[in-house]
């Protein structure tokens, strides 16, 4: 299976929800949108599902133009953030309605659901309404709805956002299970950073309507190509140039060329290092102990770095330290 | 003792002082209301339950229950009741569905319009549709002469346009609120999985507005077979129940036969009050945060013809309002139809007392009625929460008993010889008390509603500032309440104007009100003057809409500005 998007614009009125969005998505890989609330994901993927229509460009399903295609004839699956399940039919008949649509024999979709109740877990809870069940199990129910007939394609809207801590990563690894089981092409969009990295194959970042960055989660976290990236895939220091150049001149070997204020060098906080030393420049200003590493802020050269430590002795706010950097850690951004 | 110590005492009994008031006050809102709504509910609905029990000759039993079952005639007018009951709520269920459907899931314009016009039939008292028809369709019908033939309307195809007119609001009402409730991920869910649109309608629009069907279903039923007006004016030789009852009570004075029949009118409402509990149950999905409202799209295929019949009912219901009107000012319907004031004269003895008659019950229901709510809704909130529960229940019951019952509850518990009570019989006063009851449950709730939006921080911060209960209620509450005491005001004062079914049974020869008078009018002959006497009502009811509305908007813009 092969989703082709090709420049897909979308605008409300006058505000420009998608601007000219190009991805593919092919085999039974593992997609996510990842990006601030408000950034355009639910757009995309309402487009991919054929519940909103593009206002220009293609999308193109192995080869073949989906414009003319309503979304009742994709085959796709889809699971919403919550109260999607239809409220009058039991956690059976929910999993069962799309085979009942596509008129299965009754022992044909009886068989499905038992089966499917039993992938998710909850085969007792064949014949509850969706208000008697938690939200976890609710969401557990959609994502067996959505893929009850075999969907050319799974598409997810924040199928975890609106639960707690525990039950959403608990969700997490069996959405992941589920997907590999099943070799089903996913799209499931999401704001949250980390649970992207734990699923995806491939993370497309997108902001205000743009894709910044598409990549495996390991290129977007320690190769982030803009300043946008670096920030939201977790933390670093975003560096100017002429610093850089004057305090770790070792991390200009690997800048692209350009003039100074087109890149930024991106430094996580694990990869510089600091040493407590009676004679270094910098000084501590601030430790935040967050259980197995510190977060440590340091000032050096008129700048604050964010620095990841251990439980180094000796470091303490107000204390002198040296500063090291990881150049091979160090990548650029633009700005 | 040193000074801080007398101080401090001082203080504290300033305190215990200021807690006894805030209890009075409190233990005062309790009380009134619901010694009131035992006065006035409960009571009168006991004195029928015993009144049915005891036969003429005093003794205690079934006696009236069997001869209400001898009584001739009381067989077939609880049929053709039935049959037009049935009748009606199916009529009114298909066309409100598609009316509130138009109005709330299609892009067709005119919402308002329609909404405005759906008004009108609530604005006046119900024998008024009965009248318009007559108008158009009677004997002297402007549609009948252009037709050159006669109609017979009268009996039950009259009657059954009449009570659909009048009950459709109502359906339309109830069936707008459970439509509104749609989650546009389910239709998005189903969409996705295949299902087309005739599919996504029975599987999601339908299940999710059953209870509002069943309930609007109800409320025409019963508001079918309890009312009194149209019967009364279109229904020629149609025996039905509401005007039997009326017959054998006031006519033959058999009040054991009344009483029993009073008892078995509540049973529908029973049904209907029972399955909304279910219904409340099992809520749904419906309403949750967050709901994601259906995007509303033009789809030709469905809308025109929808469009469609939500004019012709509209129109309908404009028609055979407006054609009241109308006729009232011209000089001999529908042979010269050239402008006149006569009708104007109403030569009725009294004539136009019961307006004002009406009038006054109308402000003293409202008013009494909206300070007792309102005591209720504020001394509810701090009863534990078993007794909160018990008021609550009682409370909301009322809606329950048709007003035809009420009105026959209210002759067995004030028109009892030697009682204290029985002064009342034959006053104002306990016609607006009547008329109170019948709309309790609704004025209740929409209190409830607005006592909701009191923020409690709000309530607590000013109480931890040292605000005693009467600030809090002068300086917190009142003040947010302002526009849903305005609203149950104006709520039972309207309704007050034009009911007829509860009153009919209280009011003397002295003692007139308004829709009786347009009633009387209309049996003796006089159509024109009914319908200038209605055009009156209606006149006062839209008045009263808009003060109400005025009041409303003057309130939120002030509020804006703050
Ligand atoms: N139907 C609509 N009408 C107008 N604006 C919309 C509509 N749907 C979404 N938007 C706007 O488009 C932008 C992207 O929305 P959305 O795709 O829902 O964002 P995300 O899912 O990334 O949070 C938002 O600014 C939102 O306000
Ligand atoms: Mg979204």
């Amino acid at each position: 299976m092969t989703l082709e998007l090709d420049r897909l614009h979308k605008t409300f009125d006058d505000f420009t929800a998608l601007d000219r969005i190009s991805l593919t998505v092919e085999g039974s890989e593992f997609v996510c949108l990842l990006g601030p609330s408000g950034c355009g994901k639910t757009t995309l993927l309402r487009i991919i599902a054929g519940l909103l229509t593009q206002d220009s460009g293609r999308l193109l399903l192995d080869g073949k133009d989906l414009s003319a295609v309503p979304a009742r004839e994709r085959g796709f699956g889809i699971v919403f953030q919550s109260y999607s399940l239809f409220p009058n039919m039991t956690v059976a008949e929910n999993i069962g309605y799309g085979m009942r649509i596509r008129k299965a024999e009754r022992a044909k979709i009886a068989a499905r659901v038992a089966e499917l109740l039993e992938l998710i877990k909850l085969p007792h809870l064949a014949d509850r309404l969706p208000y008697q069940l938690s939200g976890g199990q609710q969401q557990r129910v959609a994502l067996a709805r959505a893929v009850a007939v075999d969907p050319r394609l799974i598409l997810l809207d924040e199928p975890l956002s609106a639960l707690d801590a525990k039950v959403r990563a608990d969700l997490r690894v069996e959405i992941r299970e589920l997907q590999r089981r099943l070799g089903i092409p996913t799209v499931m969009v999401t704001h949250d950073q980390e649970e992207a990295m734990m699923l995806s194959d491939r993370i497309v970042c997108m902001n205000a309507g743009r894709i910044e960055q598409v990549g495996a989660p390991q290129d977007l976290y320690l190769r982030p190509a803009t300043k946008f990236v670096a920030d939201f895939m977790g933390s670093s220091n975003l560096l100017p140039t002429d610093w850089v150049r004057d305090a770790m001149p070792a991390l200009m070997n690997s800048r692209p060329d350009g003039a100074d204020a087109d890149y930024l060098a991106c430094l996580r906080p694990e990869h510089v290092r600091l040493q407590p030393l009676d004679a270094g420049e910098a000084r501590v200003v601030d430790v935040t102990f967050l259980g197995n590493i510190s977060r440590t802020k340091v000032a050096w050269k008129g700048r604050e770095l964010m620095v990841q430590t251990g439980h180094v002795g000796g470091v303490a706010p107000g204390a002198a330290v040296a500063v090291s950097v990881d150049a091979a850690g160090c990548g650029w951004v633009r700005a | 003792m040193s000074i801080a110590a007398v101080e401090v005492a001082e203080r504290s009994g300033f305190r215990l002082r200021r807690a006894g008031n805030d209890r009075l006050l409190i233990a005062a809102a309790i009380a009134l209301p619901c010694l009131a709504l035992l006065i006035f509910f409960v009571f009168p609905l006991a004195m029928m339950l015993r009144r049915s029990l005891v036969a003429d000759d005093g003794s205690i039993g079934f006696a009236n229950y069997v001869a209400l079952a001898r009584t001739p005639g009381i067989l077939k007018a609880t049929l053709n009741s039935l049959t037009l009951g049935l009748a009606t709520t199916a009529v009114c269920l298909v066309l409100g569905f598609v009316l509130a459907y138009t109005m709330t899931r299609t892009r067709v314009p005119g919402a308002r319009i329609i909404s405005a016009v759906l008004a009108l039939p609530m604005l006046a008292p119900s024998l008024v549709l009965g009248l318009g028809l007559i108008f158009l369709l009677g004997r002297n019908g402007l549609i009948s002469g252009m037709l050159g033939k006669r109609i017979d309307i009268y009996g039950l195809p009259g009657l059954l346009i009449a009570d659909v007119l009048y009950a459709l609001p109502q359906a339309v009402l109830i069936l707008k609120a459970a439509l509104a409730h749609a989650d546009a991920r389910y239709y998005d869910a189903a969409e996705v999985m295949g299902a087309g649109r005739w599919r996504q309608f029975f599987d999601i629009t339908l299940p999710n507005v059953k209870f509002g069907l069943l309930s609007a279903g109800f409320v025409v039923f019963t508001v079918t077979i309890t009312d009194f007006g149209n019967a009364a004016v279109i229904g020629g030789d149609y025996a039905v129940l509401a005007t039997e009852i009326y017959n054998q009570v006031t006519g033959q004075m058999k009040f054991g036969i009344g009483a029993v029949v009073g008892l078995l009118l509540l049973a529908p409402t029973g049904i209907a009050v029972y399955i909304e509990r279910v219904a409340a149950q099992r809520q749904f999905g419906g309403g949750a945060e967050g709901a994601v409202p259906p995007q509303l799209s033009f789809v030709p295929a469905r809308d025109v013809p929808l469009s469609i019949v939500t004019g012709l009912a509209t129109l309908s219901v404009l028609a055979v309002i407006g054609v009241v009107i109308y006729a009232s000012f011209m000089r001999l319907w529908p042979y010269r139809l050239t402008f006149t004031l006569k009708h104007y004269d109403i030569t009725l003895s009294g004539g136009y007392a019961p307006l004002w008659t009406s009038l006054l019950v109308s402000v003293v229901a409202a008013s009494v009625g909206t300070f007792l709510l309102f005591a209720l809704v504020y001394g509810i909130r701090r009863l534990p929460s078993l007794p909160a529960k018990i008021v609550y229940l009682v409370a909301t019951m009322p809606v329950g008993v048709p007003g035809l019952v009420l009105g026959l509850s209210y002759i067995f518990a004030f028109n009892i010889a030697g009682s204290p009570l029985s002064v009342l019989y034959g006053s104002a006063l306990l016609l607006a008390l009547c008329n109170f009851y019948h709309y309790h449950t609704q004025g209740f709730l929409t209190m409830v509603t607005g006592m909701r939006a009191v923020p409690p921080a709000l309530e607590e911060a000013a109480t931890c500032l040292g605000s005693g209960a009467g600030e809090v209620l002068a300086n917190v509450i009142i003040p947010v309440m302002t526009p849903t005491l305005i609203s149950v005001f104006f709520f039972l004062f309207m309704r007050s104007m034009v009911t007829l079914s509860a009153v009919i049974f209280l009011v003397t020869p002295s003692l007139g009100i308004a829709a009786v008078s347009v009633m009387r009018l209309d049996e003796a002959g006089f159509v024109s003057q009914a319908a200038a006497f209605s055009t009156c009502i209606m006149l006062v009811v839209c008045a009263a809409a808009l003060a109400m509305q005025l009041a409303l908007k003057w309130l939120a813009a002030r509020g804006g500005r703050r």
